[in-house]
């Protein structure tokens, strides 16, 4: 049977093999892979681009309590970044399911129409999602836009959902079944957490404090803008989406507001862009 | 003559947008080869959301040859004053390599000029297409446009093109892509493939299952769900969306039945239609108003039915425990507590928050609870409420669940069921063809919901104008008229308007809302039957009682084609020719002289009373039935009577009266402006 872990391993070696560098996660609490400034850096700039890593990605407003067999506040991404992506994509990611052990003859596979889009990142691109027997099991888009800037070349971006796709692999309904390793369940690593997490997202996390601390880090943010420090002042934008994310789960938000503090996380994150395109890959420091 | 196969291949197109792609495809490839004068015979477009393909029969091999006049010098400059050439128009004919015997004289205007009659050999239909083939894909309008290498934009990447006229290659390029006579067939269940010639082509794709026609495809859609109709006893909950998406999904459907888990069998009937019809992912099955417990899906391809079926379930397992979860979670408040948060969703940004909208909504129904003589406290109640529910989980993740969902909770809120019946109906009819509400409240709240979707635009200066219509003002306009004359509402729309006006910000007046209406009657009418001049006749004034407007064009419609109603027009004509311009307010009878004009007055006497009863009764036919017996005192009293006499008060007299009994028939219809057969 194919691990958890045994389909982490599988997508890496595929991906390495068609030239991708197999990076780590980013330290930092985030929504997606999208927000790992693997991707979010790599996109921009004329630079030829090739990333995949795995991505834990904290979602507080999905959050079950542990409850629900596929939904969870933190879920796994698998993430590919093909800049320029080759004319032969999309049977490329159909070669790398059959890769992890998918016999796709087996199954039902649309590309189901889904253009992507982050508000909170000022990005956007067209694509579709994929849905084996139904289900969404990767986003695959072809980005236009990071951080308010048009991108010449456009990458790909494929993310897969681990957890869904382990379900097809070990033939088991909830993820909390899932081996992640042979002597270890999804479950007994993050079931307690899952719950903990939605008790704090939704219950108990202080709506003042995270205000406060979105403040600061905008602030800090701008600070660093102000100064070049490109970097640094990416992390504080994270920072900043994921209190955000959690001032929304807690529905400390009114829509209006909701939206207000959409927009400060994407001027910052398009501000972000902006220095790193005229400072960063001008001055031929990128990376 | 050979025919002619050009199939575009593309990564997946959006499945709601496929078929749209494919008709713009052959509207501008066939007016493109119209416009170059290449005649050809059949033309069938086939289309998956992979490739959209044009099989043109019998297209000719050239263009017909064309004749172009090329004008030279005037006759004066250019002939000498023996006719002989001149040297200027020696050079005219040296450019075009043509002689003194090709020149022709034409009149322009008021001189006389030199022409050439060239002719021009069409050129080869080969040439041409390599022209016009990527022009037509150019101009296909997408509603969004991608960029994937640096080449044209267009809505998903062009990965293939295959172009064969007869047995051969044209040799074109299109997004950077060499035409040619490799397509590729299924993604896992076929094989790329070269076509000999075009006539081949919808039989080799289904041999590498591939069923290019939508229309075969629709058949195997509507055989599976009618099996499971018969199956189950079950009737489909299709929408025309869910329609659409399921033909664009697959290019080889394969139907598979699942089955809904018991446990959700609970919920709300339109909470699982609307979850498994989500992205149109399933077929929903409904029985005596109750959800079914099988669902349809159409795989692509062959593969394993009893493995797809397995994972159908579980994602529609996990789709409905969500929607269990968003249930309980919405209950834990009531509808009305939810209101006053509306403040925080703005609506657009001129006319406010939804809030405010509610607000307008409530002035609304003020107005027409007293014009439809409708409980004034429920129908408030209904428009406080209708909105709260896109403050709903549910709502949030089904956005089609709108109104519906206000209306189920608000009934488990304990509200009066005729107010949740109000609010789970105001939001139809949502398109076309949708069902309107049923229910007296239900009606007048979608009535006050959708003029103020249009008020509201058109106040701040969004008057539809040809394609744009951004708020979608122009189908709440039409959902108004349908309203009215669907549901036979009585009512005087244009006080309703003009009483709200002022709540609204803008300074479109108040009439450019009533004239934007008076054209959707205009249409209305139209599509219902009423052909031209009947509404003319009848929309001649504006009238803001819509329903009498359509009673009065039945009735006048009804009559079209009768001798006594044209020859009634030709004597109404008359009258109104006559008194046009005039406006004199009463006349005496008493200074009336001639028989005929004491006739027409009696007739015009008992012809008064019968139309105003008939009109109060809101009888239009038998107005105009009054109507008609004035046609022969009409013409004996102007073959009798000289209207148009010295005497001044005489003349004045008799077209006061005259003018009154024009304004006899206009409380009917202008009979003048009907086209009547000479």
């Amino acid at each position: 049977m194919k691990t958890f872990q045994d389909l982490i391993l599988a997508l890496h070696d595929f991906w390495r093999r068609e030239g991708c560098a197999i990076v780590e996660p980013y330290d930092l609490e985030k929504g997606a892979g999208t927000f790992n400034p693997a991707t979010f850096f790599g996109v921009l700039g004329p630079r030829p681009w090739r990333v995949a890593y795995v991505e834990p990605s904290r979602r507080p407003a999905d959050g079950r309590y542990g409850e629900n067999p596929i939904r969870f506040g933190l879920h796994h991404q698998y993430q590919v970044i093909l800049k320029p992506p080759p004319a032969d994509i999309q049977d490329l990611y159909l070669r790398s399911l059959e890769a992890i052990g998918l016999n796709l003859r087996e199954h039902d596979v649309k590309f189901s129409h889904d253009d992507w889009e982050s508000p909170t990142l000022g990005a956007w691109g067209v694509g579709w999602q994929i849905w084996l027997d139904g289900m969404e099991i990767t986003q695959f888009t072809y980005f236009q836009q990071m951080g308010g800037v048009d991108l010449d070349p456009v990458s790909v971006e494929l993310t897969y959902g681990l957890e869904r796709i382990a379900l097809f692999l070990q033939g088991v309904d909830s993820a909390f079944d899932l081996r992640w390793a042979g002597w270890l369940t999804y479950g007994e690593l993050f079931r307690e957490r899952e719950r903990q997490f939605s008790v704090y997202h939704f219950e108990k996390a202080s709506v003042e404090r995270a205000r406060t601390m979105f403040d600061f880090h905008e602030a800090e943010a701008r600070e660093c803008l102000s100064l070049g420090l490109v970097y640094p002042a990416y992390d504080h934008t994270l920072r900043c989406s994921h209190l955000f994310n959690t001032l929304d789960a807690r529905g400390a938000l009114a829509t209006a507001e909701r939206e207000s503090y959409i927009a400060r996380v994407r001027a910052l994150a398009r501000a972000c862009a902006e220095v790193y395109l005229a400072e960063v890959v001008r001055a031929g420091a990128f990376g | 003559m050979p025919a002619l196969l050009v199939e575009i291949g593309v990564e997946d197109l959006p499945a709601e947008e496929a078929a749209d792609i494919a008709q713009s495809f052959r509207e501008n490839l066939l007016s493109g080869l119209r416009e170059a004068r290449l005649s050809f015979g059949k033309a069938r477009l086939f289309w998956t959301l992979r490739r959209f393909s044009l099989l043109l029969e019998d297209l000719a091999e050239r263009q017909e040859d064309a004749v172009e006049e090329v004008r030279g010098p005037a006759v004066s400059v250019g002939l000498d004053p023996q006719g002989n050439p001149t040297p200027a128009a020696e050079g005219f004919l040296r450019r075009y390599g043509a002689g003194p015997a090709d020149l022709v004289r034409k009149r322009v205007g008021e001189k006389e000029y030199l022409f050439l009659r060239l002719r021009r050999p069409g050129r080869p239909a080969e040439e041409i297409l390599k022209e016009i083939i990527p022009q037509a894909v150019r101009l296909i309008p997408c509603s969004k446009f991608m960029r994937w290498d640096g080449g044209m934009p267009f809505l998903r990447p062009i990965r293939w093109v295959v172009a064969i006229l007869g047995d051969k290659i044209i040799p074109l390029e299109l997004a950077g892509v060499s035409a040619g006579r490799k397509t590729f067939g299924h993604r896992f269940f076929g094989r790329s493939l070269a076509l000999a010639k075009p006539e081949e082509y919808v039989a080799k794709m289904k041999e590498v299952r591939v069923i290019v026609d939508p229309e075969e495809r629709a058949g195997i859609l509507r055989e599976a769900i009618r099996a499971v109709e018969e199956e189950y006893g079950a009737k489909a909950a299709l929408s025309e969306d869910l329609w659409t998406m399921i033909l664009g999904q697959t290019e080889w459907p394969n139907p598979v039945v699942g089955r809904i888990p018991r446990e959700f069998l609970g919920l709300p009937e339109p909470v699982v239609v609307a979850a498994l019809r989500e992205e149109g992912k399933f077929v929903p099955f409904t029985r005596a108003g109750e959800i079914a417990e099988v669902f349809l899906g159409f795989a692509e391809g062959e593969g394993n039915p009893e493995v797809i079926r397995r994972g159908y379930e579980r994602v529609v397992g996990i789709r409905l425990r969500d929607a269990m979860d968003f249930f309980a979670q919405d209950r834990r408040r009531t509808l009305e507590s939810r209101v006053p948060e509306l403040k925080g969703i703005v609506y657009e940004a001129r006319l406010g928050t939804v809030w405010d909208r509610v607000e307008r909504i409530r002035a609304l129904c003020r107005a027409l609870a007293r014009e439809l003589s409708l409980p004034q406290d429920l129908l408030d109640r209904a428009a406080f409420l209708c909105k709260a529910d896109l403050l709903t989980v549910m709502v949030r993740e089904f956005p089609e669940l709108e109104g519906v969902m206000g209306g189920i909770y608000a009934r488990l809120d304990g509200e009066r069921p005729e107010v949740a019946a109000a609010i789970s109906e105001h939001v139809r009819p949502r398109g076309k063809g949708d069902e309107l509400p049923q229910t007296p409240l239900g009606i007048a709240l979608s009535l006050a919901d959708k003029l103020d979707g249009v008020i509201g635009p058109i106040c701040v200066g969004e008057v539809p104008t040809g394609s744009r219509d951004p708020y979608g003002v122009r189908r709440r306009g039409s959902a108004i008229v349908r309203l009215i004359l669907e549901k036979g509402l009585r009512l005087q729309l244009f006080r309703v308007i003009e009483e709200v006006r002022p709540a609204y910000p803008g300074t479109e007046p108040a009439e450019t809302v009533k004239k934007f209406l008076w054209e959707r009657l205009r249409s209305a009418l139209e599509e219902r039957g009423i052909s031209y001049d009947v509404a003319e006749a009848v929309l001649f004034e504006m009238d803001g009682d819509f329903l009498g407007v359509w009673e009065r064009a039945q009735a006048l419609q009804a009559l079209v084609g009768r001798k006594e109603l044209s020859d009634l027009a030709l004597a109404f004509s008359r009258v109104r020719n006559i008194t046009r311009g005039h406006e004199i307010q009463g006349f005496d009878p008493g200074l009336f002289q001639e028989e005929a004009e004491n006739a027409l007055w009696q007739a015009y006497l008992e012809a008064k009373e019968r139309v105003e009863r008939a009109l109060a009764q809101h009888q239009p036919a038998q107005a105009l039935e009054a109507l008609l017996g004035l046609k022969s005192p009409i013409d004996r009293y102007f073959d009798d009577v000289l209207v148009m006499c010295e005497d001044q008060k005489l003349r004045e007299n008799r077209l006061g009266f005259l003018l009154a009994l024009s304004r006899l028939f206009l409380r009917v219809a202008d009979l003048s402006r009907l086209v009547v057969p000479t």
